[in-house]
């Protein structure tokens, strides 16, 4: 039933590697935050990231 | 009953198919979607998406014109006046083109859905902006899984865009040669050392490249995942491509109109004509090739026509996809093009992604200062330009610059001169037997001479 969900192979390799990088950025972001929140409380203006895509 | 044509690249999805009927294009929706789709519809994600300019928008149309078992519904999209593939853009418009993959990512999962594709042939150019085409994209989302595309927008998004940008070359044609995405132990490999140390290039290319080299094995363990850290992948990428700015090079046609404008009154006399011309002939569409800068895309665009700018300068048309993004302007569609060798038709049979002539045939085309740099530039003889062109327009404004130009004369200098039948008198004789010659001037402040040319039909 899930056939349609296989006509792009994924690899294994490319599910494994997200678990890896999901949690080495869970890291890192973690600490981003941190940064940007000290950042933040010295500068009166912080820096909104911009998720936007172009429009 | 069912007269209709499957799209040719439309096979790979089984749960629908694009399909021409009487002139208009249609998406099928089969039965085995039918879930994913009514939640797509009903979790407001296609709203969302459409709201945003980010999602082509569709008719639902019941009626099964394919007569086909498997039919659930039928969708009219909006049609894309012109296709354009990714080996034809400027490094800036595939980036565009990627992040506006995540963007609409993000916004699914939002609504309770996510993006099972994430090729760049389902985003097309679309009054004057990117935009999705493919609504049987998404999928219900569920949580423990990761994203199943992920491995698809590396290595079709992130591969040409960090080998580009860290070649400093445009890189576009590796993407006809790679249509299925550049490999990522391909991109791995050619990338610089210096990469790895970069986090983000480290894990989505170079880490992934050496991941999904290895054979899983027999078991595979079932991974956890969370939307948490699908959205940590997400801003990972975001933050990369974002980052990834190449600076305006400067190459032999990028300082042309700037050389030009030094010229006398040869640039406002030009512009004067044609402007003239096209008041006259008031085309519905227009090509122009040998665009540079867009000077002249930008005359005809002001008259609220739909151009085609296609130069073979990547950075001249990536500067000029950078004016048209922060001007706003909504009717250029800037394109790298080599018209000595047009993109070629690729893929299954080699009808999935259709050549740059077979997509091609505006009502007027231009060909302004670019006659000498084919015939004598490349040795093309005038009867294959006229070809070329009596194929893709039905007017023509072409330049013709004489052997006493000072542009054809420098060339002259570094060449021999194997061009005895390269006159005036010549090119008019050899495009009189391809079109009709409704008008010709002197173009001020130089020796050259613009005609405005007819099809002959036929």
């Amino acid at each position: 039933m899930l056939e349609h969900l296989l006509y792009i192979d994924p690899g294994s390799g490319s599910y494994l590697v997200q678990v890896i990088a999901a949690a080495v950025l869970g890291i890192a972001f973690f600490f981003r935050n941190i940064r940007n929140y000290i950042r933040s409380f010295f500068t009166r203006t912080p820096k909104k990231p911009n998720d936007n895509p172009p429009a | 009953m069912s007269n209709h044509t499957p799209h040719p690249s439309s096979y790979r999805d089984p749960s629908g198919f694009i399909f021409e009927k009487d002139g208009s294009l249609y998406r099928q929706v089969n039965k085995v979607f039918k879930d994913d789709f009514d939640l797509f519809i009903a979790s407001g994600c296609y709203e969302n998406l459409v709201k945003k300019g980010w999602l082509i928008p569709h008719d639902r149309v019941i009626e099964n014109f394919t007569g086909d078992k498997e039919w659930y519904t039928t969708l009219q999209p909006e049609t894309i006046p012109f296709i354009s593939y990714p080996y034809e853009w400027s490094f800036d418009v595939l980036k565009d083109a990627a992040l506006l993959t995540l963007g609409i990512l993000r916004t699914s999962l939002e609504s309770g859905m996510i993006l099972k594709d994430a090729s760049p042939y389902n985003i097309q150019w679309y009054k004057g902006k990117l935009i999705f085409i493919d609504s049987l994209s998404f999928e219900k989302y569920d949580e423990t899984e990761p994203w199943i595309a992920y491995r698809q927008f590396c290595e079709h998004f992130l591969s040409p865009l960090l080998l580009s940008y860290y070649a400093k070359s445009s890189l576009q044609e590796l993407l006809l040669a790679y249509s299925d995405g550049i490999p990522l132990q391909i991109a791995s490999s050619l990338l610089p050392w210096k990469t790895r140390f970069s986090m983000h290039i480290y894990l989505h290319i170079h880490l992934h490249a050496k991941y999904s080299a290895k054979d899983p094995g027999p078991t595979t363990q079932k991974t956890v995942f969370s939307k948490k850290k699908l959205l940590n992948l997400v801003t990972s990428l975001e933050l990369l491509i974002k980052k990834l700015n190449p600076g305006e090079n400067k190459t032999t046609w990028s300082g042309y109109y700037d050389e030009a404008a030094g010229r006398g009154d040869y640039l406002a006399h030009k512009q004067l004509i044609i402007s003239q011309w096209l008041d006259k002939v008031k085309p519905s569409t227009v090509a122009d090739h040998g665009a540079n800068k867009g000077e002249f895309s930008k005359l005809a665009a002001a008259k609220n026509i739909p151009v085609i700018a296609c130069d073979f300068d990547a950075v001249c048309i990536n500067g000029l996809y950078r004016e048209i993004k922060r001007s706003g302007e909504k009717n250029i569609l800037p394109l790298i093009m080599d018209i000595t060798r047009p993109s070629p038709a690729i893929g299954v049979n080699n009808k999935e992604r259709a050549s740059f002539m077979e997509r091609t045939n505006t009502d007027m085309a231009f060909a302004l200062a670019l006659i000498h740099h084919l015939v004598i530039g490349k040795n093309i003889p005038f009867d294959k330009i006229a070809v070329f062109f009596q194929t893709v327009c039905r007017y023509l404004i072409i330049e013709f610059v004489p052997k006493e130009d000072e542009k054809v004369a420098y060339m002259l200098n570094q060449k021999k001169d194997i061009y005895p039948h390269y006159t005036e008198q010549y090119f008019e004789t050899v495009f009189s037997n391809y079109f009709s010659i409704e008008a010709k001037e002197k173009i001020s402040g130089s020796g050259r001479t613009i005609y405005l040319l007819k099809k002959n039909e036929r």
